[in-house]
C-alpha cells in the first residue's frame, strides 16, 4: 500500500492533509480551476474525480459488451452470418452478459452501469483521430476555435481536488511518431482555455515517475541546489522591483508550482514501481494495464481528471481492419483484469463511489456494415472477402456508428443496471434510449458537478463544456 | 477522496486567458435562443437606432423601462407583458410586427420562458452596434508640434498624449537593454557579446538608428524571425491536421522568399488572395475528410481566414448565423465565400440551407465590388485589388497594427483581430497606416519606424495585474515574453547546439546573384557493384573517399549530400554529418574541418533494403579561397572506395582505419540516376543553391518542425489562426523546463563547449553568461552567488546548472 493511500485513509484526513498543503502552498499554488460565480446554477457533484478509459481506434460492441449469435471460426462461412465471434459468458448481473475473455470484469458489473446504446455521429468518412477529436471534445472537428478537451474542461472549472497535482492527465497515448499525431494533438489540448488546464502528457506508465523527476542525469541534492541558486539569482536581480510584473510573477509563480510537485511527496503517486508487487503484478500485464495502476495512485493522490488509453495507433490494437477475432483475444486481455482491478481497489479504498470511470471508444464495429445504414462511408476493411478461407477474415472489421458500448463504475452511477440497447438483428443499431455523445457527456459533466450549460466566452462566442450547451444528462442511470 | 465542499475554500485567483470570461448558466440560451427571435421580428424598427413608439429593446434596461404604451414587459405577471400581448395578438391594429410573418407558437412559448426566467441577459450585450465602427478611408493626422525637441513623428503624437492626459514620459531604455529588445524583436536572435560590447563601447550619437538599421538589413535573419509570425497569422506549418489526407498545402517556399526580398505587403496579400500554386496553401485552408458543416466548408474557411489575417475581422460567428457581437452578417461571409467558390454556395444558417445561393461580394463596396458573374480566377483578382486598394484604411491599419503588438507589446487596438474596437489613439494608428501606405506597403519601413522612436526606446511600464481592457491608457511599451522559437534559438546560440538540418522546404538565405551562382557538379555513385547487369546488395556498405588539395584555407565551404540509403561524412577523421533519408539533400558546412593543405573526404555509405536495390551517393562541394575565386568538387570517377570500413574513435564523433586498406578502385557513375533523379532532383538543385549562400546562419526553430520544447514554450498547432500567443508561463510548461530531458542534454553540451572555451574560468563564464543571456554584467552580489556555486575552477555540471538558472530567470525569459 502506497504511501498517499496512509496518508488519505479516512476523508477527515484528507481534508487536514490538502488544507494544510493549501496552506503551505498560499497564494503560489497549481491554478485552482475557475470560481464559480455565485449566480452559476451548477450541479451538485457525485463524483470527484473522473478516469477515462479510452478504447482507441473502435471497440467492437459484438465481440465485447454486446454479444450477438456467436458464429465459431470455419472455413467457407458466410461472413454475413456471424454477429460475434466470442461466445456469450454470464456477468454478476443475472440481464447481463459480455463475451468470452473478460471474465474479470464480468464479476465486476454489479458495481456499474452499462449502456447499450450510444451513438456516434457518421462524419461521411471515417478519420479515427477526427471521431475521437468529437468524442473528447463534444466538437466534430474542424472548428473555428480550439475546442478543450474534456479534462481540461474539468481542470478549468474544478481545477485539482489536491493543488499540487496537475488536475488533467493522459496516460498511454504517444503523440510523436504515430500514424495521425498531428490530429490527436489538436484534441489532447486545453485549447482556448490555455496550457494551464492542458493535460500532463504520459506515454509510459512506466516512466511517469520520470515526468515528475529532475532530469536523470540529476542527483536529488543538485536539482534543489540548482533550485536554490536560480531563487537566490531571482532574489538578487537588480531589478527585482521589475517583477511585480504580473508576467513575472506569474512565472515565478509557475516554477515554484512546478518545482513543488518535483520534490513533493506527491510525485510517488507517478511511481507505479513503488507499488507493492502483488498489486503491481496485476495490472502488469501491458502498457494499458500500468496505466490503470497509474490512474488510480494519481486519483488516489487529488488528480481530477485521468484518461488511460490502449493507445491509438492506425490499424493497431483495436482498428482492426484484418484479423480483427484474434487481435480481440489479446486486447480483451489487456483490459479485462485491469479495469477490474482498477474497480477493486477503488472500492477497497472507498474511492468508488466519488470516483466516476469510463469505458468508451469512438464508434463500434461490424463483420459487413461500414457506419451506419444510409452511410456513403466507403468500406476500409483491407480483405473483404464474402466467406472465411483463413483465421485473418474472422473479426469485426468495419466502423460501425449506429451504437456502441459504454461502461460507467461509480461517481453516483447505479450499480448493476442496464440501459439501452441496441437492435438484436443486423444492423446493431441502437434501439432503445439512444444516448448521443453530447448527452453521455451531459452526463458525465453533471456527475461532476458541472453543468452541461456552464458557459465561456471566446471570440465574442459563448462556448459550452457541450455543444452549444445542448447536453442532456441521462438522469436515469444516476443512482 | 476531499469531500465536495472543499471546493469552495479554494478561490484563488486564476491565471485568466485574455477574450474568455464566465457567463452565467440558465435555461435560456440568450444568445441563441432570444436574440435571433427579437432580431428578426422586431430588429428592424426597435433596435439599433431604429426605436418606433419611443420603444427600444437594445439593452435589458430599455426593454424594460418599454415605451410610450408603458412597460413592455411585466416581470411578475408574464401575461400581462405588452410585448408578448402584442406579438400573439391577430388585431391587425395591435399585432407586432404589423407586417411580414407572424411569431411562430414556439417563439412565442420561448420569449415567454425567457420573461418568467426574469429577462436573463447577456451581460454588456446591447442590440445597439456598441463596436467602434473604423472609417474605411485612412486620413493622414497633421503631426502636433515636437515637445522637447523630439522630432519623430510617432513621438510627436505620443509626446503630445502624455501631455493631454498630465503624464510624464516613461524613463529611456539604457543601451544594453535596448540592444537586447531590438535585436530579439526585428531578429528574434540575442545580440552576441561581441556585438553588445562593440555598441556599448561606440560614441556616436546615431549608433542606434545604425543598428536598427543593420539588423532590419540581414535578411536572413529577419526573415527566419517573422516566419513564425506569419506562419502563425496565415496558419502554415511543416507538420500538422490535413496534411495526413492531402487536405493541406504549405506557402512555406513563398513565404520564406516573400520575406528575403521584403515584399511589398499589398503585393504579398493580392498573391495570397489570387494565388499561385505555390501561395495557394493560405487560400485553400485545409480539407478535412468527411462531411463538415457549413461554417467550417473550405470556402467558409476562406472568408473566415481573409476576414481575420487581413482585416482583423472576426466572420466566424457571421459563418453561421449574423453575428450578435458586431455588425456582420451571415451573407458577409458567404459573399466573400462565393468570390473563392467554385460552384455555387447554398447559405446556411446553423447549418440549415435557407435555399438561397451566395452572390459573390465584399463587405465594402464603397471601393468597388466584385463582378459575381466574372470567372473564379479573375473574382479572386477583383478581391486581391479591392483588399489593396488605396483606399482600405482597414488593410493597412490591420497589419501595422500587428506590428506595432510585436514591437510595443500591446496593439494600438487591441485585441488585434478586433479591428472594430476603437484605437486608443486614432492619429497614431493613421499616421503609421497611410505612412506605411506612402512608403509603398514596406513592413521594414514601418519597423524601422517604430524601432527608432524615443517610444520604443523606453522601458516598459510594470503591469501589476492583467490590466483592465476597457479603460486602458497608454505608459509606455509592454513587456513581451520570449517566443517559444526566441527561446530555442537563443539556447542554441548560447549553448552552440544548434541542429544542422532543417524542416521547412525553403532555400535558406538571400537570393544570390549570378556572380555567385556556380554550376552543380556531382554525379551519383556507387562501387562497381552498380553494373548494366548488376544491382546493389542489401546492407552493402563501403568507404568513398578522395584526397583534395587546398593551397590555402578557404573563407567559407560547404557541400551538399545525399545517398540511398544512408551515410555518414567525414573529413580528415572527424564526423561533419550523416543522414538516412535520400530524398532530402543536406546542406553542412565544411570550413571548420578544413585545413590548408591535404584534406582527406571519407564517406561510409550503406545500401538498405532487405534484397538487392539500387544504391548511390550524391556529394557536391564548394569553397571560395581567400582571392575570392570559387572551388567545386563533386563525386565522379576520380573518386575510389573500398569495403573496408573505418573504426570509430572518439565516441563516434571521427574515424580511423586500423588496417590502411590496399583494395582501393575508383568508385563507378550509376547506371540509371533516374531511380532517383525525378523525385530528388529539384531537391538537390535547392541544396546546391542553399550551399552557394554560405557561411549559413545558425538553423532557426521557425525552420523546424514543432517539437516537445516549442509546444511546451508555445508554439501553437496551426490549425487556427495565431496572432497573439500565450504570454504567461504555464505551470505545466515550468515542469517541462525543470526537468526535460531534451533541454537537459543541450545544457550539458553547450556547457561543455563554455566551460572548455572560457578554459573552466568561473569568472569568465560567468561575465559571458551574463552577456550573452541577459546583455549586461552580473552585479557583484549576482557573481559571488554564481561564484560560490562553482568554486575555484568550474565543472561541467556547475556551468550547466548556472545556465539553467539564468535561463530561467525572469529578466531571460521577458523581453522588457
Amino acid at each position: 500500500m502506497s504511501l498517499q493511500t496512509n496518508d488519505f485513509e479516512n476523508p477527515q484526513q484528507a481534508r487536514r492533509h490538502f488544507l494544510k498543503q493549501m496552506a503551505a502552498a498560499s497564494a503560489a499554488t497549481w491554478s485552482m480551476g475557475q470560481p464559480l460565480l455565485a449566480n452559476q446554477v451548477q450541479p451538485t457533484a457525485t463524483a470527484d474525480a473522473c478516469i477515462l478509459l479510452w478504447m482507441g481506434g473502435g471497440m467492437a460492441a459484438p465481440d465485447t459488451f454486446d454479444p450477438k449469435r456467436y458464429v465459431p471460426f470455419e472455413v467457407g462461412v458466410p461472413v454475413k452470418e456471424i454477429e460475434s465471434t466470442f461466445p456469450a459468458i454470464d456477468t454478476a448481473v443475472d440481464s447481463i452478459q459480455f463475451t468470452k475473455g473478460l471474465e474479470n470484469l464480468a464479476s465486476v458489473m454489479d458495481r456499474g452501469t452499462l449502456i447499450r446504446s450510444h451513438v456516434l455521429p457518421d462524419l461521411g468518412s471515417i478519420l479515427h483521430s477526427r471521431h475521437q477529436y468529437h468524442w473528447h471534445t463534444g466538437y466534430v472537428p474542424p472548428q473555428t476555435v480550439a475546442c478543450p478537451h474534456v479534462g481540461a474542461w474539468m481542470a478549468k472549472v474544478l481545477g485539482p481536488i489536491n493543488p499540487v497535482m496537475p488536475p488533467f492527465i493522459t496516460i498511454g497515448q504517444r503523440l510523436e511518431g504515430v500514424g495521425e499525431s498531428e490530429e490527436l494533438k489538436a484534441f489532447t489540448t486545453a485549447g482556448f482555455f490555455g496550457s494551464e488546464f492542458g493535460p500532463m502528457v504520459l506515454p509510459y506508465p512506466a516512466d511517469a515517475a520520470k515526468s515528475v523527476q529532475p532530469p536523470s542525469s540529476m542527483k536529488e541534492n543538485r536539482f534543489g541546489n540548482r533550485y536554490r541558486l536560480f531563487k537566490q539569482l531571482v532574489d538578487a536581480n537588480p531589478n527585482r522591483e521589475l517583477m511585480s510584473d504580473y508576467q513575472q510573477e506569474s512565472l515565478l509563480r509557475s516554477m515554484d508550482n512546478a518545482h513543488r510537485l518535483l520534490s513533493s511527496k506527491d510525485r510517488q503517486a507517478f511511481n507505479i514501481e513503488a507499488e507493492p508487487k502483488e498489486s503491481y503484478d496485476i495490472y502488469n500485464n501491458s502498457r494499458f494495464g500500468q496505466g490503470c495502476l497509474l490512474a488510480r495512485r494519481l486519483v488516489e493522490s487529488g488528480a481530477r481528471f485521468v484518461e488511460v488509453t490502449t493507445e491509438y495507433v492506425p490499424f493497431l490494437n483495436w482498428d482492426t481492419h484484418a484479423n480483427g477475432h484474434e487481435t480481440l483475444v489479446r486486447m480483451k486481455q489487456e483490459i479485462d483484469g485491469p479495469i477490474a482491478q482498477l474497480i477493486r481497489d477503488l472500492e477497497s479504498r472507498k474511492l468508488l463511489d466519488r470516483t466516476l470511470v469510463i469505458v468508451a471508444s469512438e464508434f463500434s464495429r461490424d463483420m459487413i456494415m461500414e457506419g451506419k445504414p444510409g452511410s456513403n462511408a466507403a468500406d476500409q476493411t483491407t480483405d473483404p472477402v464474402e466467406k472465411l478461407a483463413e483465421m485473418k477474415h474472422y473479426g469485426q472489421h468495419r466502423h460501425f456508428t449506429g451504437g456502441s458500448c459504454v461502461l460507467m463504475f461509480g461517481g453516483g452511477m447505479q450499480k448493476g443496471r442496464l440501459y439501452g440497447a441496441s437492435s438484436p438483428v443486423r444492423p446493431f443499431v441502437a434501439i432503445e434510449d439512444p444516448v448521443s455523445v453530447t448527452d453521455l457527456h451531459a452526463t458525465v459533466f453533471t456527475a461532476m458537478g458541472i453543468s452541461p450549460k456552464t458557459t465561456f466566452e471566446i471570440e465574442g462566442r459563448p462556448f459550452y463544456p457541450t455543444e452549444d450547451g445542448n447536453g442532456k444528462p441521462v438522469m436515469d442511470i444516476f443512482a | 477522496m476531499v469531500p465536495p465542499l472543499l471546493r469552495l475554500s479554494l478561490v484563488f485567483v486564476v491565471l485568466g486567458v485574455t477574450g474568455l470570461r464566465v457567463l452565467p448558466a440558465a435555461d435560456i440560451d440568450f444568445s441563441h435562443e432570444i436574440v435571433p427571435i427579437l432580431r428578426k421580428h422586431c430588429g428592424e424598427c426597435h433596435t439599433g437606432s431604429a426605436s418606433q413608439g419611443d420603444f427600444s429593446l437594445n439593452t435589458r434596461k430599455q426593454l424594460l423601462d418599454g415605451g410610450a404604451e408603458g412597460p413592455a414587459v411585466v416581470l411578475d405577471d408574464v401575461d400581462a407583458s405588452t410585448l408578448l400581448q402584442r406579438i400573439s395578438s391577430t388585431d391587425p391594429d395591435q399585432q407586432m410586427p404589423p407586417e411580414g410573418p407572424r411569431l411562430a407558437p414556439d417563439e412565442i412559448s420561448t420569449l415567454r420562458r425567457w420573461i418568467l426566467a426574469d429577462l436573463p441577459w447577456e451581460a454588456g450585450f446591447s442590440f445597439a452596434p456598441t463596436s467602434y465602427d473604423p472609417p474605411l478611408l485612412l486620413r493622414r493626422p497633421e503631426l502636433p508640434a515636437a515637445v522637447d525637441g523630439r522630432e519623430h513623428p510617432i513621438d510627436r503624437i505620443i509626446d503630445n498624449y502624455f501631455v493631454a492626459a498630465g503624464r510624464s514620459l516613461p524613463q529611456p531604455l539604457d543601451d544594453g537593454h535596448f540592444v537586447r529588445r531590438v535585436s530579439l524583436d526585428l531578429t528574434g536572435l540575442l545580440p552576441e557579446p561581441e556585438t553588445l560590447q562593440a555598441f556599448l563601447s561606440n560614441r556616436s550619437t546615431s549608433k542606434r538608428s545604425e543598428y536598427i538599421s543593420e539588423l532590419i538589413a540581414n535578411e536572413t535573419a529577419y526573415a527566419e524571425h517573422w516566419l513564425s509570425f506569419w506562419n502563425d497569422l496565415l496558419r502554415n506549418d511543416y507538420d500538422g491536421t490535413g496534411f495526413i489526407t492531402g487536405g493541406r498545402k504549405q506557402i512555406s517556399a513563398w513565404l520564406y522568399k516573400s520575406l528575403i526580398t521584403n515584399k511589398p505587403y499589398d503585393q504579398f496579400a493580392r498573391e495570397l488572395l489570387a494565388p499561385t500554386e505555390e501561395s495557394t496553401g493560405f487560400a485553400d485552408g485545409i480539407r478535412w475528410r468527411g462531411t463538415v458543416s457549413a461554417g467550417q466548408t473550405v470556402e467558409i474557411q476562406f472568408a473566415q481566414s481573409v476576414g481575420q489575417s487581413f482585416l482583423g475581422i472576426n466572420l466566424k460567428c457571421a459563418s453561421c448565423h449574423d453575428s450578435f457581437v458586431d455588425r456582420w452578417k451571415l451573407e458577409d461571409a458567404y459573399g466573400l465565400a462565393a468570390i473563392y467558390a467554385e460552384s455555387p454556395q447554398e447559405i446556411h444558417r446553423c447549418d440549415k440551407p435557407l435555399g438561397k445561393i451566395a452572390e459573390a461580394k465584399w463587405m465594402f463596396p464603397e471601393l468597388g465590388q466584385i463582378d459575381p458573374q466574372a470567372a473564379r480566377p479573375e473574382r479572386l483578382r477583383q478581391l486581391a485589388s479591392l483588399m489593396t486598394h488605396p483606399d482600405n484604411g482597414r488593410f493597412a491599419r490591420t497589419i501595422v497594427n500587428r506590428l506595432w503588438h510585436r514591437l510595443m507589446g500591446r496593439g494600438i487596438v487591441h485585441p488585434l483581430d478586433a479591428m472594430e474596437t476603437a484605437p486608443w489613439n486614432e492619429d497614431l494608428l493613421d499616421y503609421l497606416a497611410s505612412d506605411f501606405v506612402d512608403h509603398g506597403y514596406d513592413l521594414k519601413h514601418t519597423l524601422n519606424l517604430i524601432a527608432t522612436s524615443q517610444a520604443y526606446q523606453s522601458q516598459s511600464q510594470i503591469i501589476s495585474e492583467e490590466h483592465a481592457e476597457a479603460d486602458f491608457q497608454y505608459l509606455g511599451p509592454h513587456a513581451k515574453r520570449l517566443t517559444a522559437e526566441q527561446f530555442v534559438d537563443a539556447l542554441w546560440q548560447i549553448t552552440g547546439e544548434a541542429p544542422t538540418n532543417i524542416d521547412a522546404p525553403v532555400s535558406r538565405g538571400p537570393v544570390l546573384d549570378s556572380t555567385q551562382q556556380l554550376p552543380l557538379v556531382g554525379n551519383w555513385v556507387w562501387s562497381s557493384s552498380d553494373g548494366s547487369a548488376a544491382v546493389p546488395l542489401a546492407g552493402e556498405s563501403l568507404t568513398i573517399a578522395k584526397t583534395v588539395s587546398l593551397a590555402a584555407l578557404p573563407t567559407r565551404a560547404t557541400a551538399m549530400i545525399t545517398c540511398d540509403n544512408s551515410y555518414a561524412l567525414y573529413v580528415n577523421q572527424r564526423r561533419v554529418s550523416q543522414g538516412e533519408n535520400w530524398e532530402q539533400p543536406q546542406v553542412v558546412d565544411l570550413l571548420p574541418y578544413l585545413r590548408a593543405g591535404d584534406n582527406r573526404f571519407l564517406i561510409v555509405a550503406r545500401n538498405g533494403g532487405d534484397a538487392p536495390n539500387p544504391a548511390g551517393l550524391f556529394f557536391a562541394a564548394r569553397w571560395q579561397m581567400p582571392d575570392g575565386s570559387q572551388q567545386s568538387l563533386g563525386s565522379d570517377r576520380e573518386w575510389e572506395w573500398t569495403s573496408a570500413l573505418p573504426q570509430a574513435i572518439d565516441n563516434g564523433n571521427a574515424v580511423t582505419f586500423t588496417v590502411i586498406p590496399s583494395d582501393w578502385q575508383p568508385v563507378a557513375l550509376v547506371a540509371n540516376p533516374n531511380v532517383w533523379m525525378p523525385r530528388v532532383g529539384p531537391a538537390i538543385q535547392k541544396a546546391w543553391q542553399e550551399a552557394s549562400g554560405l557561411p549559413l546562419p545558425m538553423v532557426r526553430a521557425s525552420l523546424r518542425k514543432s517539437d516537445f520544447l516549442q509546444r511546451t514554450l508555445g508554439r501553437p498547432n496551426r490549425d487556427q489562426i495565431v496572432s497573439v500567443r500565450p504570454d504567461l508561463l504555464s505551470t505545466l510548461e515550468a515542469i517541462d523546463l525543470n526537468n526535460a530531458q531534451m533541454l537537459a542534454d543541450l545544457l550539458q553540451s553547450g556547457a561543455e563547449r563554455i566551460t572548455a572555451a572560457q578554459q573552466g574560468d568561473p569568472k569568465r563564464i560567468i561575465d559571458w553568461l551574463y552577456a550573452y543571456a541577459l546583455s549586461r554584467r552580473p552585479t557583484e552580489s549576482e557573481r559571488s552567488l554564481a561564484m560560490e556555486s562553482m568554486g575555484n575552477r568550474a565543472e561541467v555540471l556547475e556551468v550547466e546548472d548556472l545556465m539553467w538558472a539564468i535561463l530561467m530567470q525572469p529578466e531571460f525569459m521577458i523581453v522588457r
